[in-house]
């Protein structure tokens, strides 16, 4: 079943296909998201972390293997804004050191761009999302750029704690820039500081897509097709380019979709499966994949927290699930002795009680009585430091298929994990670090979050670089190979640095919509 | 004003829709199991065992209808399924991970003591129970034991702690935007 052939056709309604959406529909184009999950609304978007969990992974899963498997399914999005329906929000940008680790270090891949390349954009994205945070206070990190156009945000005990301790081992802090709203905001209202960021917020004072890119597409014309999973991406008799894209609809029947333009906007492990199961005669490795690179350099972040237990109100259910303070005091790439890589440290974190980043998992260990006698104690004064850590690009974590199809006939994806041994030493070290700070601050107790090593933040898998011999795509997120396709998101960073990388899909997005739109193809 | 309120729609944490004399009605997992509504899915002897892990892991968790909430989204199509488990990678259907589990630790207990877990005293179950944390059960066979441990436990908190009463409970405001509604 074939339908209209329209100008662009855009697979993922979450980050970055919403970037495309908006901007492309801004533009006077024709567009049509294909998104394989439910059109959530506000109203879905339950206080509860139970009903949090519809709109995380779901559907055909992904096959883990690998020395560290990636677990994936905590960050997935399943529906209409994807991931960034129940993102926390956290807003760091990448830094200059991260976009040129290969000329300055020899280690890891440069990105065919650099900072202040992208920095217009960071800045155009702050204002069109809203984003709190204090950027003068960044610039003893970055060059400068625009001031955000929120003030912070309300900071808590919990969060307030960690900022002398952490200054006393030469972590300055500043207030985090985060994508919400300390003031009203283009009509959205402010924050209630409730701490239920992570499943979804409903009030709009959080800038997920449906409340920032994704309302402004639809209002200008954009159709979201929900329950549409597209399996491969078509292409011309000779192959040269790309014309629409195979998928199937709600009922389970297969269509095709027309289009002049194709973004793929679906995840970063999802969009190489699509491209890899595209393999036709002229493109017999895939599309966009005569070097082989596509599924290669999958790269994520790993987290090394510190808790701290005080005799006193942390005021610890009170905030965002995001943080309060940021620091970039450990983002050089040798800031640790005998590891290599960059760290980002936050605090202030609101607590609830259960799922996976509740404060029962705090200690693991224990169980029965002892577990709830430490409920009650945490429930007031734990608080925790976060320093998430970069893994280096390496081909060998990669994503491909396997033999196995899901219902669709699709074949599974393979996502194969491992973490070298730099990873392994700056976790180790931001440990160590963490508890130092946590000494200084005076805790009653603390100890390290260690278990297995965490996969946050899935990135790579059709990464950008300078040509075809190098790289998937260009900096725009434009194929080397096929000129009218398009892959957006995480999937095209060239390393992963260490801050959270939603800010860095909105403005890269941003940037490759708008050249798309200028330069039509 | 409070602008919170506009957004609470419906009330009360927890409320699924078990069948009743052939009849569908909404109550919370701790409802269900102080009615003795009838489980869709689970064996007696499995939701018992289920009861008594949770109940060694989380004290509550039997009253709370541990054994009743895992039945039911055991029961619904993985896609509407609000377990951890679906958030720790494990592969659906989710049955298969629960009687897999269950399976493991109804043989580890046996071996140990020749009783079933359910039928464990208190003691020997939070023994059985440490040993299964640490993975240092000779002859474990099923899911990693330290995992079964890991998304049981879960289960467990979400049951006690995860709900308004839990909260509660902990002194602690849960302060929803958007109330759970009476529909899962």
């Amino acid at each position: 079943m074939a339908n209209e052939k329209v100008d662009a056709v855009i697979v993922g309604a979450g980050a970055s296909g919403s970037v495309f959406a908006a901007t492309l529909a801004r533009a006077g184009k024709k567009v049509v998201l294909l998104e394989t999950g439910p059109d959530w609304q506000l109203s879905d978007l339950v206080s509860s972390d139970f009903w949090g969990r519809r709109i995380k992974a779901a559907g055909a899963p992904f096959l883990l293997e690998g020395k560290n498997a990636f677990g994936y399914s905590y960050q997935s999005g399943w529906g209409v804004g994807g991931a960034a329906l129940h993102y926390f929000a956290n807003l760091p940008r990448l830094l200059p050191n991260d976009f040129k680790m290969k000329s300055e270090h020899g280690r890891g891949l440069d990105w065919p761009i650099a900072y202040q390349d992208l920095a217009p954009w960071y800045d155009r994205v702050a204002q069109d999302i809203g984003v709190s945070g204090d950027a003068k206070a960044e610039e003893i990190w970055r060059p400068a750029g625009k001031p955000y156009p929120m003030p912070p945000m309300k900071t808590f005990r919990h969060g307030e704690v960690w900022v002398k301790a952490c200054e006393s081992v030469g972590i300055r802090m500043v207030p985090a820039a985060v994508g919400m709203n300390s003031t009203e905001y283009k009509g959205r209202p402010a924050c209630l500081y409730d701490g239920w960021c992570h499943v979804g917020c409903p009030t709009g004072a959080l800038s997920n897509p449906l409340v920032t890119y994704l309302a402004e597409a639809r209002k200008r014309g954009a159709e979201v097709r929900a329950r549409s999973t597209v399996t491969r991406v078509l292409t011309n008799k000779d192959g040269t380019r790309v014309t629409g894209v195979e998928y199937f609809d709600e009922k389970k029947r297969k269509q095709v979709q027309p289009a002049s333009v194709v973004v793929l906007a679906a995840w970063a492990g999802q969009n190489p499966r699509i491209l890899l199961n595209s393999a036709s005669e002229r493109h017999p490795k895939g599309l966009g994949n005569k070097n082989g690179l596509v599924g290669k350099y999958m790269m994520c972040h790993f987290a090394s927290g510190t808790w701290a237990l005080f005799d006193e109100d942390m005021q610890n259910h009170m905030g965002t699930t995001g943080a309060q303070f940021m620091s970039y005091d450990r983002y050089a790439k040798t800031s640790h002795k005998g590891a290599f890589g960059s760290t980002f440290i936050v605090a202030g974190t609101a607590l609830k009680t259960s799922d996976l980043a509740g404060f029962a998992n705090a200690r693991l260990d224990l169980f029965g009585p002892e577990l709830h006698g430490f409920m009650k104690r945490a429930a007031r004064g734990l608080t925790r430091l976060n320093a998430f850590g970069e893994e280096l690009p390496n081909a060998e974590n990669r994503v491909e298929l396997a033999s196995e199809k899901d219902e669709l006939g699709l074949p599974l994806g393979r996502l194969v994990h491992s973490y070298d041994s730099d990873a392994t030493a700056v976790w180790n070290a931001n440990f160590e670090e963490g508890l130092r700070v946590a000494k200084a601050a005076g805790a009653q107790e603390s100890w390290s979050a260690r278990g297995a090593m965490p996969t946050i933040h899935l990135m790579g898998g059709t990464i950008m670089g300078t040509s075809a011999a190098n790289s998937v795509v260009d900096s725009y997120g434009r194929s080397h190979e096929l000129p009218n396709l398009y892959v957006a998101g995480p999937g095209i960073f060239a390393s992963a640095g260490a801050s959270n990388p939603t800010y860095t899909i909105f403005a890269l997005s941003l940037r490759g919509a708008e050249r798309l739109a200028a330069k039509w193809v | 004003m409070n602008r919170r309120r506009q957004f609470i729609r419906g009330a009360g944490l927890g409320a699924l829709a078990f069948s009743v004399g052939g009849a569908s009605v909404l109550l919370t997992a701790r409802e269900a199991r102080a009615q003795g509504v009838p489980y869709r899915t689970l064996k007696g002897s499995e939701a018992e065992a289920i009861e008594a892990l949770g109940e060694t892991l989380v004290p509550g968790a039997r009253a709370a209808g541990i054994a009743h909430f895992i039945d039911h989204q055991v029961s619904v199509p993985p896609e509407e399924a609000l377990l951890e488990a679906r958030i720790l990678n494990v592969r659906p259907p989710y049955l298969n991970f629960y009687r897999a589990a269950l399976g493991a630790l109804e043989r580890a207990s046996q071996a140990q003591h020749g009783r079933g877990f359910a039928q464990l005293s208190n003691g020997e179950q939070r023994e059985l129970v440490s040993l299964m944390r640490q993975n240092k059960l000779e002859g474990w066979q099923g899911p990693p034991a330290g995992f079964v441990y890991f998304v049981l436990r879960s289960d467990a908190v979400d049951v006690v702690y995860g709900t308004e009463e839990g909260y509660k409970d902990l002194g602690i405001p849960y302060m929803a935007h958007i109330a759970p509604l009476k529909r899962w």
